[in-house]
């Protein structure tokens, strides 16, 4: 597959993926765009072992859980007041707070709910992570009940 | 899709505003990260070179006599050199592990690597600063035999302490600093990596 082709048809998918892990436009749009330095650079190694689709997932999320060593450089806390929250992406509040949720879980689970809302087969996300298939399943249910738990508690403040 | 009152996420997740940049912007970046990756790998190659020009150099220049000089000389430009060649070695590691591999797999490649570099740093620092010690001490020697005990007693007097100073107060406190970094990561991979487990 052409390399543009790629970026046209996986760039939205990557960009949630890494926003549901960071919750930060700025720092999810830089994740998204170090993937796609990452997936040009080894396209050429690409057999079809495994659908385009997980290994470029493979890529994309190995890359969020690196820049975990980014953010102990830069700690988040430690900056000043995001400027770029205020302009754009006035999004609907519930989406935001899907989001934060999202963000907030550990990092492992992060990567499963997105994958799983992402709409991709359990068996590929069991490859992509490197778990069970049964493991997966597990895992996305209880994601999903603890994400509906913190929704529920939000609409009774 | 929706049963009973189940949040509808699949659907929340995709509203998600996302506003694809043109693919002109990312191969701007593109360039400009090849051109720094060859200028990282420049670097390399000329420090190395400058540092065996200049080993050369004082080689042919100053014509040292005795033998320990000659090795004094070479164990300090070797101890520089072993150093920026392991540690750009380690780096290289670290940028080189395949992304393409599963998140379980990857994380225990970073993981082994953190570890490596954790184990090797200490050892490297001790002896870097060991090998440059003793190479300072050799290359003294000519120069000092041709003092008068003061002189000689005075210089090495004073090279020793400034080592004793090194090996005992900056050395502990720069491997402690690169330790607390480089723990601190290491535990929080591993406590990713343990979520996989459970």
């Amino acid at each position: 597959m052409e390399f543009e082709q790629i970026y046209k048809m996986y760039w939205d998918r990557i960009f949630r993926l890494c926003m549901g892990f960071v919750n930060d436009y700025d720092t999810a749009q830089d994740l998204t765009q170090e993937t796609f330095i990452i997936v040009w650079q080894k396209l050429e190694t690409f057999r079809n072992e495994s659908a385009i689709g997980t290994w470029i997932f493979r890529i994309a999320s190995n890359n969020c859980l690196r820049q975990i060593e980014k953010q102990k450089r830069f700690p988040k806390s430690e900056l000043p007041i995001h400027l770029s929250e205020e302009k754009q992406h006035s999004i609907e509040p519930q989406i935001q707070f899907l989001y934060k949720c999202i963000a907030e879980l550990p990092e492992t689970d992060r990567i499963i709910i997105s994958l799983e809302l992402e709409d991709i087969k359990q068996n590929e996300i069991a490859k992509i992570v490197g778990l069970s298939e049964a493991n997966v399943r597990v895992k996305i249910h209880r994601i999903k009940e603890k994400l509906t738990q913190k929704f529920k508690e939000n609409e009774q403040r | 899709m929706n049963n009973d009152n189940n949040i509808d996420f699949k659907d929340l997740w995709k509203k998600q505003s996302v506003s694809q940049p043109d693919l002109t912007d990312l191969l701007a970046r593109l360039s400009k990260f090849k051109k720094a990756a060859l200028r990282s790998l420049w670097m390399i190659n000329i420090l190395l070179s400058v540092t065996s020009v200049f080993i050369v150099f004082i080689w042919i220049y100053y014509q040292p006599q005795f033998v320990s000089t000659k090795i004094g000389i070479v164990l300090t430009i070797l101890a520089m050199v072993v150093y920026v060649f392991v540690y750009n070695k380690l780096m290289g590691d670290y940028k080189n592990i395949d992304a393409t591999q599963p998140n379980q797999e990857y994380l225990q490649k970073l993981i082994s690597i953190k570890k490596k570099q954790q184990f090797l740093q200490t050892k490297m620092m001790s002896f870097y600063f060991m090998a440059l010690t003793l190479g300072i001490c050799l290359y003294m020697y000519e120069y000092a035999s041709r003092m008068s005990a003061l002189g000689a007693g005075l210089a090495y007097g004073i090279t020793l302490l400034w080592m004793l100073f090194n090996w005992f107060y900056i050395r502990p406190k720069q491997i402690k600093k690169q330790q607390e970094k480089i723990n601190t990561l290491i535990e929080k991979f591993e406590e990713v990596d343990n979520q996989l487990r459970s």
